[in-house]
């Protein structure tokens, strides 16, 4: 089956890193540094400001990229709405669960509100008035991925433009855990939010194509199925110009970067780099395939397959 | 063909499996009532799983400790759902859960020790994160390949079903578990208790009386099959997946809007796309929780869609409480009872219309309609709604 | 000033993070569930229900109570001086 081509018309991204309207970072990215912080534009620009007075930092960075995607894109409103996250709604689950367990009277209800996973899509969905379909997809390192595959078949069903993005959030209580669990991080735990407007049509501002994307949960031959997805694409690795990995190196590739060196370890980084394939393709004409292998989490693996728009 | 249901499993407060659901139904047999097995919340009723985590881990044969409530619950109804279907090398299978709380039942269990400095036990928060419960029940079961988990509060279930069988239509899988599963927990009902929406008494949806919900907790599962899958397996469709929609009310945070905006959008469009007539349409399982807010706003929106002339509806929460995610799940298992059986459940706990809509649910068990087709309703916080139409297997 | 009405738009500014308010930005008789005044909503009210059992010692279990003590800050001053004198 000839899948027709869907397009990134827009990229927006809130990290620890200088990514967020300002196109062409990659070209000076460095490594995040373990003291970096989460670099805020001034909100108030984005978000009215009495929902802006209760909105945790996921919330801001989620309203606010999906706010700034909408602009660069140039429409007045996507058809839907598809958000991924590992987490959630770290802050202000921790917040009401210490509420729930120490405040004997009335609890304050606004964190426990908040606390819910789709909190991020209903709060964009509000933000701009949209009434279209707003989902939210948490399949831990997978949820981007999740929430990308979502948007890619509505608009095979007929929608013209998606927003479709992901956003986790740091607390202080991760490091604590990280280290009692022994989970050893590639990179310091960070935050970010990156969303994307993915079209049915090129508008004239697409940096890239979405050529595929492939989701395998429980998985033992991540080299099988990098293979398998290749070849359905009728590319074989060499073809690829610059694969993005977490987890391991795409072998064969011509270069391989570890994101997560770029932008820290949080469960849907995986939605950084595919901004950062954009900016890639957007500046650099010799790149013509970029491969995201997301294998954060060995046991699943994401694979999103872009190319550079076809002139 | 389309998209047809080929198996069902249900865990909630009035069973342990899909007859003992369908015996209280008939019944009119609530499973409300004090909470036995979670202690130490402030609820004075909900809607218990009669089974604690060790029965369940017994029954289920999960040897590990750390294992969410949730994941028992919803391993316990996909099991049934998945019957003795056989995995495949030829047939695509995936499973999408819905969880709003995940594994929050044993991270306050450690979050409670944590803050006392009381040795706390750490990995109890590997359960934590909402994919890691289907991915236990994927790794019970076997199954590999696309598993994922929605979570859009309390219309999540239906939208794992939408979003199940739009992978069928599309050719990505050619059969998927889904559902949903959600527990008790301390969290939701100090929640729900915040918002000053739970009530102490037992819930009564659609009444003018209602003050708010009772929490639930259990699971659902619908095994559903495209048709390559059927030719494959030889299952017997019970019924077709026929109409779906989810819409946006973006109205308010947690309140539903007065016109019932996003609710109307969700049900018009799933009957659109189940391609009948408002008239084809048998039975109305209702959101219904029992607040103030949402049976005024579903009432305004079933009467924009329907006119004067709305189906015989019902809401089941009065039974098995408000099962948040697993809500719209279980209410499809029984959406697929009632027209298995031409059975129109009864709106326990209703007493007098609500004044401005004067809508009157059905109160006795209705056996003397044929239910062909059922509309399925969920809507949630941050004005998620969706919408189901199930109809007979032709 | 009256004392109780300041400490009560403290304790609101506090709640409900009104980070761009101060004390002197709301008027006694202003409408807090008015857009024109403070544009407060069914969430605030909740909160503000939460207030009065902390830091006044007030409970209010019936939300729709609270739609007419919560008109203004100067209702909310009267309904608590109401309930303690009771």
């Amino acid at each position: 089956m000839n899948k027709p081509a869907l397009y990134l018309s827009a990229s927006s991204t809130i990290s620890h890193q200088p990514t967020f309207g300002n196109p062409g970072f990659s070209a000076a990215l460095g490594p995040v540094e373990t003291s970096s912080v989460l670099i805020s534009p001034d909100y108030k620009a984005y978000i009215d400001a009495g929902l802006l007075r209760r909105m945790s930092k996921i919330l801001r960075m989620s309203v606010a990229c999906a706010k700034d995607c909408i602009a660069r894109a140039g429409i007045e409103q996507p058809d839907a709405i598809v958000v991924g996250t590992g987490l959630g709604c770290l802050q202000d689950t921790e917040k009401f669960l210490n509420t729930s367990l120490t405040v004997e009277g009335l609890l304050p209800p606004t964190s426990f509100i908040q606390s819910t996973h789709n909190t991020m899509a209903g709060q964009i969905s509000l933000s701009i008035g949209n009434h279209g379909y707003n989902m939210t997809h948490t399949q831990n390192t997978l949820s981007f991925e999740h929430a990308l595959f979502d948007a890619s078949m509505l608009l095979r069903e007929g929608d013209r433009h998606v927003l479709v993005g992901a956003a986790d959030e740091h607390i202080d209580m991760l490091e604590d855990i990280a280290a009692r669990l022994e989970f050893k991080a590639a990179a310091p735990l960070t935050s970010g939010a990156s969303f994307f407007v993915l079209s049915s049509e090129n508008g004239g501002n697409a940096n890239a194509e979405l050529t595929d994307i492939y989701t395998v949960g429980g998985t033992e031959n991540r080299q099988e199925e990098i293979d398998a997805f290749l070849d359905r694409n009728g590319l074989q690795a060499g073809d690829i110009d610059l694969a993005l990995y977490a987890g391991a190196p795409v072998q064969g590739a011509v270069r391989n970067l570890d994101y997560l060196s770029l932008i820290g370890v949080y469960p849907t980084a995986s939605a950084f780099a595919l901004h950062y394939a954009v900016d890639v393709l957007g500046a650099n004409r010799d790149v013509r395939n970029v491969l995201i292998c997301n294998a954060l989490r060995k046991s699943n693996l994401g694979l999103t397959l872009l190319k550079a728009v076809e002139a | 063909m389309g998209v047809c249901i080929t198996g069902i499993g249900v865990v909630s407060a009035i069973g342990m499996s899909v007859e003992e659901n369908l015996n209280a139904l008939c019944e009119g047999r609530t499973g409300i009532g004090p909470l036995r097995y979670l202690q130490g919340t402030k609820a004075s009723l909900a809607g218990e799983v009669k089974a604690s985590n060790d029965d369940l881990r017994k029954a289920l044969n999960v040897g590990t400790e750390y294992v969410s409530r949730t994941s028992l619950l919803g391993l316990q109804a996909a099991r049934e759902a998945w019957g003795d279907n056989k995995r495949s090398g030829v047939i695509r299978t995936g499973i999408i859960s819905a969880t709003s709380v995940g594994g929050m039942d044993r991270s306050e269990v450690f979050y409670k020790d944590y803050l006392a400095q009381n040795n706390p036990d750490y990995k109890l928060l590997t359960t934590h994160d909402s994919g890691s419960t289907t991915e236990r029940i994927a790794k019970e079961l076997g199954i590999t390949g696309y598993i994922n988990t929605l979570s859009t509060a309390c219309s999540s279930g239906v939208n794992a079903i939408m979003l199940g069988a739009r992978l069928i239509l599309q050719g990505t899988l050619d059969r998927v578990l889904v559902g949903g599963s959600d527990a008790l927990s301390g969290f939701t009902i100090d929640g729900f208790r915040s918002l000053m929406i739970y009530d102490d008494q037992w819930c009564r949806p659609f009444d003018e009386s209602r003050a708010g919900l009772n929490l639930g907790e259990g699971a659902g599962f619908l095994l559903l099959e495209g048709e390559k899958s059927l030719e494959l397996t030889g299952n017997t469709p019970i019924c077709n997946v026929s109409g779906w929609a989810n819409a946006a009310d973006a109205y308010h945070q947690t309140a539903s809007s007065p016109d019932g905006k996003g609710a109307t959008l969700a049900i018009e469009n799933a009957i659109r796309r189940a391609g009948i007539g408002l008239n084809q349409i048998s039975y109305v399982n209702a959101h219904g929780t029992g607040t103030k807010n949402n049976d005024h706003s579903e009432s305004v929106a079933l009467q924009n869609v329907f006119g004067d002339r709305i189906p015989p509806f019902s809401s089941t929460k009065a039974f098995t409480g408000h099962t948040l995610a697993a809500a719209g799940a279980i209410e499809a298992v029984f959406s697929v009872l009632a027209i298995q059986n031409n059975l129109i459940f009864p709106n326990l706990n209703y007493n007098m219309p609500i004044v401005g809509t004067g809508l009157v649910p059905a109160t006795q068990l209705g056996t003397d309609l044929e239910v062909n087709a059922v509309l399925s309703n969920s809507f949630g916080f941050g004005g998620n709604n969706s919408s189901l139409v199930l109809t007979k297997y032709e | 000033m009256d004392s109780l009405k300041e400490d009560l738009k403290k304790q609101i500014i506090e709640q409900l993070n009104l980070e761009d308010l101060t004390v002197a930005d709301i008027a006694d008789d202003a409408l807090l569930f008015n857009d024109q005044g403070l544009g407060l909503d069914s969430i605030d009210a909740l909160e503000l229900i939460v207030l009065l059992e902390k830091y006044h010692g007030i409970q209010l279990t019936n939300p729709e109570e609270g739609k007419e003590a919560f008109k203004s800050i100067d209702t909310m001053a009267a309904y608590i001086n109401k309930r303690k004198a009771a």
